[in-house]
């Protein structure tokens, strides 16, 4: 008989690293047409991150993210990144572009102060073009400052900038002190069946809401949730490296090492959550490995509420709820609460 | 050594090779049509996905030999710089992949799908995507492209002439 349940978890996780230092450089110039270019040291790998950095160096300019190209991942001309790593693409280097893009901003504010006749902090940047802030339609085209800059005042348009998330050491006495620059949270809910003769789980249904502060692009947020909880059904219920007595995996391929298919990844549903994080770059913090810690949990509360019984080893295969089930019996008959 | 002769995305192509050359490794290395993935070399996650005839197929389980006279249709068989097919422009507008590796395996499959069943329910969706592994995206963007070109396609289908 299939028995439905229903498991919740929650998550806090931490954005960066500790260990050591964890800095992100970045260059930005403005081109004499209006358009930017960012140089970073950090990698895609189909997150989004390149498209989230255009994105803030494009808000930072007041310029459209397409008018916005990354270089990134050439160490012989992009600046220093500590890497796609840890959750911290968008916290820490998003930080050091949009610290460089103010830089570069900087430069095209006095200019332009010049030709409006107006001091650089009564101004900003916006839709492509530098105007007063109290007087919009006193304005010039951003193309038009960031080439005078360059060619009558001989200060071309760039900045460069690090960021290194601030911590605080622990206090030896108090045991006290701040980690991490960031944290993230999330809730997971999952509803299963479990059969109770076979021991097979199946997911039904994901909902997921999570804080990753403001969402730079929420769309690529969904995605990195959306793949994380597969990946953590995947850690749930069927994935597990196997290796014989001499240390040799015996399942080194994916016909033996199973990862979710279209057919066991449920719909899920995805709440970005928005909150404001005012160390983040325009209030963002991170998702990526957080997506999948609370999957697990939420999953293993589902199958107790289904048939009752703990599995406290991953993964649930229906091998090891359909034992758990019978030790269970034997104690206590299902279906008597 | 053998000679094969295939069309391939409209096109006739020839090549000769040996008989345990794969269908997969004669598009990529013979062809230069790289569109189609390496991926697990055993038939596991389907970023090789081809058209053979009309139906999806593993490439890298299918021998060179075996297309002989046969027409094949990769990826790029759907779409290029200039003009990208409707299940490309769906994926796209929905940020359906994010690596890209398994994509152009999974968008062969969905093609498959629909020129067989034009309106697929969504089971009918996962049952057709079973075979390509994606290790990023859930699925679930990928599942909602393909669902929103039938829904668009129905929707033409349905309105007046």
């Amino acid at each position: 008989m299939k028995r439905p349940g229903r498991g919740i978890a929650c998550m806090w996780y931490p954005i960066g690293f500790t260990v050591a230092a964890n800095p992100s450089s970045a260059v930005v110039k403005v081109n004499e047409d209006g358009t930017a270019t960012v140089l970073t040291g950090t990698v895609e790998v189909g997150q989004g991150s390149l498209t989230v950095l255009g994105q803030i160096a494009a808000q930072e300019l007041g310029i459209s993210a397409d008018d916005v190209h990354v270089v990134s991942a050439d160490t012989d001309i992009a600046p220093m990144d500590t890497g796609a790593i840890a959750s911290r693409t968008t916290f820490v280097t998003g930080n050091a572009v949009r610290l460089a893009a103010a830089e570069a901003k900087t430069i095209l504010l006095e200019v332009a102060s010049e030709m409006l006749g107006m001091e650089p902090g009564e101004l900003e940047a916006a839709d492509h073009r530098i105007r007063a802030k109290t007087f919009p339609d006193k304005q010039v085209a951003l193309a038009e400052v960031a080439a005078r800059a360059q060619i009558a005042r001989g200060r071309p348009p760039l900045g460069s900038a690090s960021f290194n998330p601030p911590t605080i050491s622990m206090d030896p006495e108090t045991g006290q002190g701040k980690p991490f620059a960031a944290y993230v949270y999330a809730t997971q809910i999952a509803e299963v069946e479990v059969d109770d003769e076979t021991g097979e789980v199946e997911v039904l249904r994901i909902c997921a809401a999570h804080d990753s502060g403001t969402a730079i692009n929420p769309a690529l947020v969904e995605g990195q949730v959306e793949g994380g909880i597969a990946m953590g059904i995947g850690m749930a219920l069927e994935e597990e490296i196997l290796f014989d007595a001499e240390g040799r995996q015996v399942n080194p391929n994916l016909t033996n090492y199973l990862i979710p298919t279209s057919l066991d990844v449920p719909r899920i549903e995805v709440d970005v959550i928005q909150s404001y994080d005012p160390l983040g770059p325009f209030g963002a913090k991170g998702v990526g490995e957080p997506t999948l810690v609370p999957t697990m949990p939420a999953i293993l509360n589902a199958i107790h509420d289904a048939v009752g019984v703990r599995i406290t080893d991953l993964p649930a295969t229906a091998e090891k709820v359909l034992m758990a089930i019978k030790e269970r019996a034997e104690v206590k008959p299902l279906g008597r609460g | 050594m053998h000679q094969v002769e295939a069309t391939v995305n409209g096109a006739t192509r020839r090549a000769e090779v040996s008989p345990e050359t794969t269908l997969l490794s004669t598009l990529r290395d013979s062809w230069g049509l790289t569109g189609s993935k390496l991926g697990c070399d055993v038939g596991d996650c389907g970023a090789c996905t081809v058209l053979v005839d009309g139906l999806s197929v593993n490439s890298c389980l299918l021998l060179a030999v075996q297309v002989n006279g046969r027409e094949v249709v990769t990826i790029e068989g759907l779409g290029g710089f200039e003009y990208l097919h409707r299940l490309q422009t769906a994926f796209e507008r929905l940020s359906s992949f994010q690596c890209g590796f398994c994509a152009p395996g999974m968008i062969i499959s969905a093609k498959a799908l629909l020129d067989e069943n034009p309106a697929p329910t969504e089971p009918e969706i996962r049952e057709a995507l079973a075979g390509n592994l994606c290790r990023c995206t859930g699925y679930t963007k990928v599942i909602d492209a393909i669902t929103e070109i039938c829904r668009d396609r129905a929707v033409a289908v349905e309105a007046p002439a």
